[in-house]
């Protein structure tokens, strides 16, 4: 009888280990632990928990069987704990030895970042290479990007006609690096609307995105000595929300009829509304995002179009300032950088070499 | 102007003018178009079919909004429809702060209709002994796995600040051991937290109810199983739709059918107009290069 | 020095930034709580200044009778009633700024993406012409996914739609991640050109 209720019992998880979560703010600690050899019977493991070597424990949570790990995420940094983990089953309970002790505390450097530091380094060294060749008079190749050659052209048509030019930096906040292009290639279009005369319209979404594109456009009027042709009215807010801005502009379109519409930035749903719009009024119309699925759209209803880094290397393109060539430069390297890891991983996984870790941003 | 010059600038109102045509058309002429049911799709509904009753409850996230209710609502209509024909007790939860009107929304409209066809008390759903619904929470994660330990924890009151303890469903449901499936209705990543944490943690069956833009990311899960089923788009709505009146657990086909009716037909008619611009196209230049 | 000035903020948070993304001390992360408080802050002076263009653009419209000049009184009007229920009767559930914003501002969004759909049709019918071997490939994958998606496209072949279903996860997935890659690498290069005043066309005018 004794021997069948010692068959019957179930057997507690085994090796309990603790030790401080890494790479984060403290209060946490990993508990890990064996599975209890009835793991099958295990309806549950619960992780309790006590002040080291203090007598009194409390329940903390528990997992389903088959998992070996848990994490304590209400930690005091000033204690050190111990843990049990039990096997519950059938309202019977079997406990594992107690863990060894483990107290958390913040860590200073995210050591699961080491990777980004290192592609930050690389790309870094790459950039400082390029710059050195482009300040020492080197001339640097860039091919041809039609959407970026045509801008002068843009810019000369509207003139002619006499109808404005409308830029949209997109719907992305400051915070978008697809904004932050925008406005550097505004900066560049700007110069050039200035020297031929013709009106400008920019009109924004966001009010941080209004005030920075104001600044741009007025010191670009102001470098090419036109500070006289500036006009408030160029740069305009117009609404927050998605459509009503789609609306807003198709409305400028439908009214001012400018002969040319830049469409630079971050753009979502409302992409096609606009471009359309300005397609059926017959306008010139150069687009770039960084929106993958918008970039259909705008080669559809689009004269030309920046896909991807296109629109990164527009301000390069157009100023062809050697320093920001070089950093193309530096750009394609990291590329083909990455397309060679890639190509390394992907043979080692062939070769049942998991080392996908590496390449883990955690 | 000669036949392929017109058909290759047909004016963009006659196409607006039948696209809005065929758009409409369905909804008043019925119309019958088969639906192939995707291999997702069925494994909801099979796995739906083969909960035993009077056993667990199932648990719906609705995460949707307003711009993405003509996808994410006929599929909520047609779950609670099969929940609720199968006997099996609903409970409803948000994580997103735009969906707890539209959760009631969806209760009400199901609730409404089947208990207008109800003959006896048996017969009707309640609230609290059938159906509930908690309502949002923010901090989605830390909820999400502490109604792994203890729901009523999580939600002590329901989206209408009754105590929940009071509900005789809520009385026998304690976390998710009581939880059959997880289905979570989003046009977001929302299904992406079920998977990483009450399911690594609980075991958690997560089901889902996506966009058809969003669907695409979730085939691996499917594939692996950690995805139990899933619907995605109006296309998918339109197959639960189908499954549950073949199986006698709706009395007609739901929006979603109307509105894929409709999108099949601009469908045709934007490959008609595509094909007669490319025939003028074609002609067009056969005539410039022979003149 | 009012080009130097924001040069030098813009290095110096730039790294500090940086550096804050590899630690995760509680200090750190304290840092980058409060910089995320002072982007809302800036924002809503910012805000002011927006607010303001607003009402002087359609102001000297009103003012001068230029063309259309009705619709301006219209926007200022709208504009001001809204913040001033939002402001005296609240913006809770069932309030009345709820109720204009559900049955007014929400069916007008939902026209305005309504629209998205003659735009397609139209934008379809103009560009998808088979005027060269790429356009052709277009043209063809375009047919194949519309027709595959659609209840019809079983009956071409049962495994049409699954051959769509596999255009949509394969090809179409793979140069997606390719151009996501680039835009990658243009947006960090982008972000530490500006960090290192390399590029400084954000500050508009020449050097």
């Amino acid at each position: 009888m004794i021997l069948i209720l010692f068959l019957l019992s179930i057997a507690p998880p085994t090796d309990v280990r603790a030790y401080d979560k890494p790479n984060d703010a403290g209060s946490a600690i990993i508990i890990e632990w064996n599975l209890s050899p009835d793991d099958v019977r295990v309806e549950n493991y619960i992780i309790c928990r006590r002040v080291a070597q203090d007598t009194t424990y409390e329940r903390l949570g528990s997992t389903m069987h088959g998992v070996t790990e848990f994490e304590d995420d209400n930690t005091d940094d000033s204690k050190t704990y111990q843990y049990s983990v039990v096997s519950s089953s059938n309202s019977e309970l079997s406990f594992s030895e107690w863990s060894n002790a483990a107290r958390s505390y913040p860590h200073v450097f995210h050591t699961g970042r080491i990777n980004v530091l290192v592609a930050i380094v690389i790309f870094g060294v790459l950039l400082g290479y390029f710059i050195t060749q482009a300040r020492s008079g080197k001339e640097l190749f860039i091919r041809k990007i039609p959407g970026l050659a045509a801008v002068d052209e843009a810019v000369g048509r509207a003139t002619e006609m006499g109808k404005p030019i409308l830029y949209v930096p997109g719907l992305g906040d400051i915070d978008w690096t697809a904004t932050i292009a925008s406005m550097n290639i505004l900066g560049e279009v700007a110069r050039k609307i200035a020297l031929y005369d013709a009106p400008l319209i920019v009109p924004n979404r966001w009010s941080v995105v209004y005030t920075v594109g104001k600044e741009v456009v007025k010191e670009a009027f102001t470098s090419e000595g036109r500070p006289d042709k500036f006009n408030e009215d160029y740069v305009r807010y117009l609404t927050e929300a998605q459509f009503g801005f789609a609306a807003a502009v198709n409305g400028i379109i439908l009214r001012e009829k400018p002969a040319t519409n830049f469409f630079i930035g971050r753009f979502w749903a409302e992409s096609l509304i606009m471009a359309e719009t300005g397609a059926q009024t017959g306008a010139f119309q150069i687009a770039g995002t960084d929106s993958v699925l918008q970039l259909p759209f705008f080669v559809t209803a689009c004269d030309y179009t920046l896909i991807g880094e296109e629109l990164y290397a527009a301000s390069a393109y157009l100023s062809r300032e050697p320093l920001l060539l070089s950093s193309l430069k530096a750009q394609d390297y990291g590329k083909l950088i990455a397309l060679a890891i890639l190509l390394g991983f992907t043979v080692l996984s062939f070769l049942r070499v998991n080392v996908l870790s590496l390449l883990e941003v955690q | 102007m000669k036949w392929y010059e017109i058909i290759s600038r047909i004016d963009r109102r006659i196409i607006y003018l039948l696209l809005t045509f065929f758009v409409v058309l369905p909804f008043f002429i019925p119309l019958t178009i088969p639906q192939n049911i995707m291999p997702q799709t069925q494994k909801l509904f099979d796995f739906i079919e083969a909960i035993p009753q009077d056993d667990k409850v199932v648990l719906i996230s609705f995460d949707y909004t307003p711009q993405t209710m003509p996808e994410c609502r006929p599929m909520a209509i047609a779950l609670l429809k099969h929940c609720f024909a199968r006997n099996l007790p609903v409970i409803g939860v948000s994580y997103d702060p735009q969906g707890p009107g539209l959760a009631v929304e969806a209760f009400a409209t199901v609730v409404d209709e089947l208990n207008a066809h109800a003959v006896t008390r048996e017969d009707s759903l309640v609230y609290g002994e059938d159906y509930v619904y908690l309502g949002w929470k923010s901090g989605r994660i830390a909820a999400l796995l502490e109604m792994g330990e203890n729901i009523k924890g999580v939600y002590p009151r329901d989206h209408f600040r009754n105590a929940v303890d009071s509900f005789p469903l809520m009385q026998r449901v304690n976390n998710y051991k009581q939880v059959a499936i997880a289905i979570v209705l989003a046009a977001a990543d929302y299904p992406l937290d079920w998977i990483r944490y009450p399911q690594t943690r609980y075991g958690v069956k997560v089901g889902t109810g996506l966009t058809a833009v969003m669907a695409p990311k979730y085939y691996p899960f499917v594939q692996t199983g950690q995805v139990s089923g899933m619907m995605s788009g109006m296309k998918g709505a339109a197959e639960y739709e189908k499954l549950i009146l073949d199986k006698g657990y709706a009395k007609e086909l739901g929006t979603a059918e109307t509105g894929m009716n409709s999108q099949s037909m601009i469908h045709i008619l934007i490959i008609v107009f595509i094909i007669l611009g490319n025939i003028g196209y074609f002609f067009a230049r056969r005539k410039k290069s022979e003149s | 020095m009012k080009r130097l000035l924001p040069l030098a903020v813009c290095l110096v948070m730039g790294i500090v930034m940086i550096v804050q993304f590899f630690s995760p001390h509680p200090v750190s992360l304290q840092f980058n709580s409060m910089i995320l408080k002072w982007v809302i802050i800036l924002a809503a002076f910012a805000m002011v200044l927006a607010i303001g263009n607003l009402i002087r653009h359609h102001g000297i419209k009103i003012q001068r009778h230029k063309e259309n000049w009705p619709f301006s009184i219209v926007t200022l009007a709208s504009m001001t009633g809204m913040a001033v229920i939002g402001l005296f009767w609240g913006v809770e559930d069932g309030s009345l700024f709820q109720k204009i914003y559900l049955n007014i501002f929400a069916p007008l969004s939902a026209t305005m993406f309504a629209l998205l759909a003659y735009y397609m049709a139209s934008a379809a019918y103009r560009a998808f012409r088979a005027k060269s071997l790429e356009a052709s490939l277009l043209l063809i994958a375009a047919f194949i996914v519309m027709l595959g998606f659609m209840p019809f496209g079983q009956y071409i072949h049962p495994q049409f739609p699954a051959f769509a279903e596999w255009i949509m996860r394969v090809p179409n997935m793979a140069s997606q991640r390719g151009i996501n890659l680039g835009i990658a690498f243009g947006a960090i290069a982008t972000a530490m050109k500006i960090i290192l005043g390399i590029e400084r066309s954000w500050l508009g005018g020449k050097e």
